[in-house]
């Protein structure tokens, strides 16, 4: 037990920081915002020098298979400097390739994203956008040796940048505990694939997909027909976790400018900075992202150890959401009118945070989660301990701390 | 970064609630709560002789003081088991743990001789140490205090009045700040003394708290049903009783209450109402509560506070295991704990209604009235031992580098 960062951690954290004060300024920010593709290749290379893209994938594809720990370091500096870099969706969706993909789809692609020469993302969100695997009914239908895919995806990341998309499709009606779902991997450029670009506050790239019988070949299949829906949770678990990383990311340099403009504005003859009701505001905006930095990273660290990690991952996200964004509020605030100019760059960190919060997982939507694993479960709850688990999953070996 | 116990670590966890199981019986629960009825002075014994036997068998296992040095009697071992064992004690309701004994602020600033006599004994709970910092004219503004000790040759005579000196009449030694020099800055001039409660020209009375009558199940909720307060009249006590030199109180305060907030009594107090309000939902016979999706949510949004009580726990015990200085940890641990048990207590009386005022005791109280308790109890712990509005300002200007107030003149008393 240990819960601070380890002197090689630090290091991660302080070299990804340095090189993105140097390669991210607002300007950046500001221009990609504007730009079609939303984010600048020759830093998507440079981040790829630096082995970002590959850290947590397996050595075999080029990767550095370091814990999920560090890429949630990376991301979480990615957020700070809210970098438009397509990182979170390429590396939620390379590592669910590496986890169940085949070995001729991962040396397809891994190697290629390590390299930076491609960006990838997923899509499962429909019109009901809940992470709920009776909200999908995009279907694939088995003809030849092909699938064919008819749909409507919503809220996909970055799919005008995306080289590959994985898609979870509808391939039976769910059965008793198969939810009917199958994973597949799209080229993005496939005939029968239309995008509109949805206008967003965090004016990130988002597309509403349409999917007009699209073919794709049976091998792109990742696991098996119908049985996609574990695989697919887990990519879920994993983006949400690691999206908290980066809006606490983003989260914690908001507080700061807040606090540093608050040493420094004067009023009523002395810094902002100097009356307790600022002292207090910023205070509570440190604790909060203190508590939503522990909950993110234990419910990663547990996913690096094998452990049981849902009720985690909802902790941290529902969290999150709300205290990411009162901080962010709070800083704004802090700001006073100043703050809500197109000129400061402040609303760039407040606008992401804004907008992560309402993806993947609203604050009910995780907390009927977890109220779900705490109250319909049955056994006595203990804080510290594992909530019961659901009978089926058997509890993987814990390894040696 | 790790938030597991070492395989070790575990099994002391697995051996300690054995222990726990077989040992804290019934017989030792009544000694602890007995301890109220104890006057000072009185013909009663403060610990019992139950509670006696279970700190020889804790003694002779090795498990109290376990992050202390061999040479103080401690069994020189990491700070996470010792807070296992801590832990595990609390959830029985019993403290047995060194936090607020004044060990970690004598190990810090003792002097050799000081650790060599406190350290074992404090360990032992041969010495037990009230805490007199608070007056009734300096509580946020400690610094401001008024309690004189005025030097004469190698002794000093202190004067002044002490007030929520709890445990003042169970314990047999005092840790008392007091005005050594009052021409200097107020926080310059202060002094910390650790010396017997018997001494000549100590007068010890009771307060009743709010928590009295009837009392708090064991360990359930924060506040004692007794406090005191504490009167020095001409009382004569030699340098040697100085922990960390003349006018250097401030410091040795401040670190040790930092120190002395580490390990398991607030984090327990501040959760366990949230475990009980899950596992009463999951057995009631009531409908209609366990499938209410207002209180599903509010459950699952304080279980998820109660995580951050634990791993900022877990922060501070990292901290204290690498042998850091806190910055502003502590500090914030001790805003968000009780507030968090505040917001717990408050939420459970919305979702249990009337039965949520049923005392212990009471015809139909709900788990022996603990939620009722902690009605009594839970904002306590936002006001004891640094309030979270001081807390406040200490993660602001320690942790977050904002400017203090501008003034600070001379005591002047």
């Amino acid at each position: 037990m240990d819960v601070l960062l380890t002197d090689e951690q630090e290091m991660v954290r302080t070299s990804a920081r340095s090189f993105l004060d140097g390669e991210c300024p607002p300007q950046l920010v500001r221009a990609m915002e504007a730009d079609p593709l939303g984010y600048p290749p020759d830093l998507w290379r440079k981040a790829a020098e630096l082995g970002w893209q590959g850290i947590s994938l397996p050595e075999a594809y080029g990767g550095s298979e370091m814990p999920l720990v560090y890429l949630g370091l990376i991301l979480q500096e990615v957020g700070r400097a809210v970098a438009p870099l397509p990182l979170h969706s390429t590396c939620v969706a390379a590592l669910t390739i590496a986890e169940a993909g085949t070995r001729a789809q991962c040396e397809a692609i891994l190697p290629a994203v390590v390299a930076g020469e491609q960006v990838l993302t997923w899509a499962f969100a429909e019109e009901d956008p809940r992470a709920r695997p009776e909200a999908v009914t995009m279907t694939a239908t088995a003809e030849g040796g092909d699938y064919v895919l008819s749909g409507r995806k919503m809220f996909v990341d970055n799919f005008v940048a995306a080289d590959k998309c994985l898609v979870v499709c509808r391939t039976a009606p769910a059965r008793g505990s198969n939810a009917g779902l199958s994973l597949f991997i799209v080229d993005t450029k496939s005939d029968g694939i239309s995008q509109t670009p949805l206008v967003t506050t965090a004016k990130d790239k988002q597309s509403e997909v349409l999917f007009n019988q699209v073919r794709v070949p049976a091998a792109n299949m990742i696991g098996r027909a119908d049985e996609a829906w574990p695989i697919v949770e887990r990519m879920l678990d994993r983006a949400t976790a690691l999206l908290c990383a980066q809006m606490l990311g983003a989260a914690r340099k908001d507080a700061e400018l807040a606090i540093d403009y608050a040493k420094m504005r004067e009023a009523f003859g002395q810094p902002i900075g100097a009356f307790q009701s600022i002292q207090h505001m910023c205070a509570d905006m440190v604790i909060w992202i203190d508590g939503g930095e522990l909950l993110t990273c234990e419910a990663l660290w547990r996913m690096d150890e094998g452990l049981p990690h849902s009720v985690e991952v909802s902790q941290a996200k529902a969290f999150c959401n709300e205290k990411c964004l009162a901080s962010a509020r709070n800083a704004q605030i802090i700001h006073g009118g100043i703050g809500f100019m197109m000129d400061l760059d402040l609303h760039l960190w407040y606008r992401r945070v804004a907008a992560w919060g309402m993806r993947l997982g609203t604050t009910y939507e995780h907390r009927a989660r977890i109220a779900e694993a705490l109250i319909d479960r049955p056994g006595h709850v203990v804080l510290g301990q594992p909530v019961p688990v659901e009978p089926v999953a058997a509890e993987p070996e814990r390894r040696v701390a | 970064m790790n938030f597991g116990y070492t395989p070790e670590q575990e099994e002391l966890r697995r051996q300690v609630e054995a222990f726990v199981q077989e040992h804290v019986t019934p017989d030792v629960l009544r000694d602890k709560e007995a301890q109220d009825d104890v006057m000072r002075g009185g013909t009663g014994d403060p610990f019992g002789s139950h509670m006696r036997e279970l700190y020889r068998k804790l003694l002779d296992r090795g498990w109290l003081g376990i992050a202390y040095p061999k040479e103080y009697g401690g069994q020189g071992g990491d700070r996470i088991s010792q807070y296992i064992v801590e832990e595990a004690f609390m959830r029985v309701g019993l403290n047995i743990s060194l936090s607020g004994s004044g060990a970690p602020a004598i190990m810090a600033a003792g002097t050799e001789e000081q650790k060599r006599y406190y350290i074992p004994r404090l360990i032992s709970r041969e010495i037990t140490f009230a805490l007199g910092f608070t007056e009734p004219q300096a509580g946020a503004d400690l610094a401001g205090l008024r309690c004189r000790a005025t030097r004469d040759g190698d002794h000093f005579v202190i004067n002044g009045q002490k007030i929520y000196t709890t445990s003042g009449h169970l314990s047999t030694h005092i840790y008392l700040m007091a005005r050594t020099d009052p021409t200097l800055p107020k926080r310059e001039g202060l002094s910390i003394f650790i010396f017997p409660l018997d001494t000549p020209g100590v007068t010890v009375r009771p307060l009743w708290s709010i928590q009295n009558n009837p009392r708090a199940p064991l360990g359930t909720t924060y506040g004692e049903a007794r406090t005191n307060e504490t009167f020095f009249d001409n009382v004569r006590v030699h340098e040697s009783t100085l922990l960390g030199g003349e006018n250097k109180g401030w410091k040795v305060a401040a670190d040790g209450l930092n120190l002395d907030r580490v390990g398991a009594f607030r984090y327990v107090m501040s959760v366990r109402r949230d475990e009980d309000i899950v596992n009463w939902l999951k057995e009631t016979r009531l409908e209609g509560y366990a499938d209410n999706p207002a209180i599903r949510d509010k459950v699952a949004e304080l279980w998820t506070e109660a995580q951050v009580c634990r791993l900022m726990t877990m922060r501070s015990m990292s901290i204290v295991q690498r042998g850091r200085d806190f910055s502003y940890e502590g500090a914030a641990e001790k805003v968000w704990a009780p507030e968090h048990g505040v917001r717990t207590t408050e939420a459970i009386t919305q979702m249990l209604g009337p039965y949520a005022q049923l005392l212990r005791g009471s015809p139909h109280a709900v788990e022996e009235g603990v939620f009722a308790h902690n009605v009594l109890g839970a904002f306590q712990s936002g006001v004891n031992h640094g309030g979270v509005q001081i807390m406040r300002d200490q993660v602001a200007r320690r942790g977050l580098g904002m400017p203090g107030p501008r003034r600070q003149k001379a005591a002047g008393n």
